[in-house]
């Protein structure tokens, strides 16, 4: 097996685990983590497939780079909807928010 | 000896990998899911290294087990359930199968396609300087390297926005 097929094959175990756990997770936090998971798993696939590859490296290493301040901004949003949830609800419970315009 | 390392080191971080992907995942306790969350990216950021891209590896401990690993720890820690949390409540056979349908689904479509259609990969990696990098940012990508601040920025504003709470407005 070639090595960039090693690491994609490590990265769709990523991608797998994170959306069970996305799935399986009741609460908010939960899958936040799963999220997180997922992220790393496409960061992994981007640049196994940039630095083994004839495509151009520096593209994919400041694409992983992106990705990872677009995971920063995405947790900061999670914990401040996590805030206000608990704050209504006193669960983050994902099934216990279900009341519209509450 | 230097291939049979690399070999045992890429093994190394696929335990670590995996097993601290199946502690975030099946942990009932949130801060283990948590420890196993860092765990894995840790592993990632070695993966990094062995596909020689040290700039990467460094900026995933600098953001991921640095800064975001320390938010959810306090999402946790403002939600405070103990250790009878919502994670501990017994599931239905369907949510496992839907669960199980979303860990199938990926490995065998894109798992199959990969190993099927092979792409021609290199053997050694590309060397990047921290130069490059830099002129990429500021050369080529300057739209991708300023937007992102902007939706850092956004995004934090408006987190403070959402969780702020006025005095006596409840």
């Amino acid at each position: 097996m070639s090595p960039l097929l090693l690491y994609q094959l490590v990265a769709v175990m990523l991608l797998s685990i994170g959306l069970f756990g996305l799935i399986w997770r009741r609460t908010l936090i939960g899958m936040l983590i799963s999220v997180e998971l997922l992220l790393n798993g496409a960061g992994l696939s981007l640049v196994a497939a940039a630095q083994l590859t004839p495509a151009s490296a520096v593209l994919g290493q400041l694409g992983t780079l992106l990705i990872m301040g677009l995971a920063a901004a995405e947790a900061t949003l999670v914990l401040a909807i996590v805030v206000v949830v608990v704050r209504r609800f006193q669960t983050s419970d994902s099934s216990a928010v279900s009341e519209l315009k509450g | 000896m230097m291939e049979w390392l690399a070999k045992a080191a890429f093994a190394l971080y696929v335990l670590i990998i995996a097993g601290g992907a199946v502690l975030a995942v099946g942990a009932k306790n949130l801060v283990r899911a948590l420890v196993g969350l860092v765990l894995t990216l840790f592993g990632v950021a070695g993966m990094y290294l062995l596909m020689s891209a040290p700039v990467v590896a460094f900026m995933q401990i600098l953001i991921y087990v640095g800064a975001v690993s320390v938010l959810i720890f306090i999402a946790i820690m403002l939600v405070r359930t103990g250790p009878e949390g919502d994670e501990t409540k017994a599931r239905s056979l369907r949510q496992f199968l839907y669960a199980f349908f979303g860990l199938a689904a990926p490995a065998l479509i894109l798992g199959g396609t990969i190993i099927k259609r092979p792409v021609e990969s290199a053997s050694i990696p590309a060397e990047v300087s921290v130069a490059q990098l830099g002129e990429g940012l500021l050369g080529p990508y300057t739209l991708a390297f300023e937007l992102i601040s902007a939706v850092l920025l956004v995004a934090m504003a408006g987190a403070v926005l959402v969780a702020f709470e006025r005095r006596g407005d409840k």
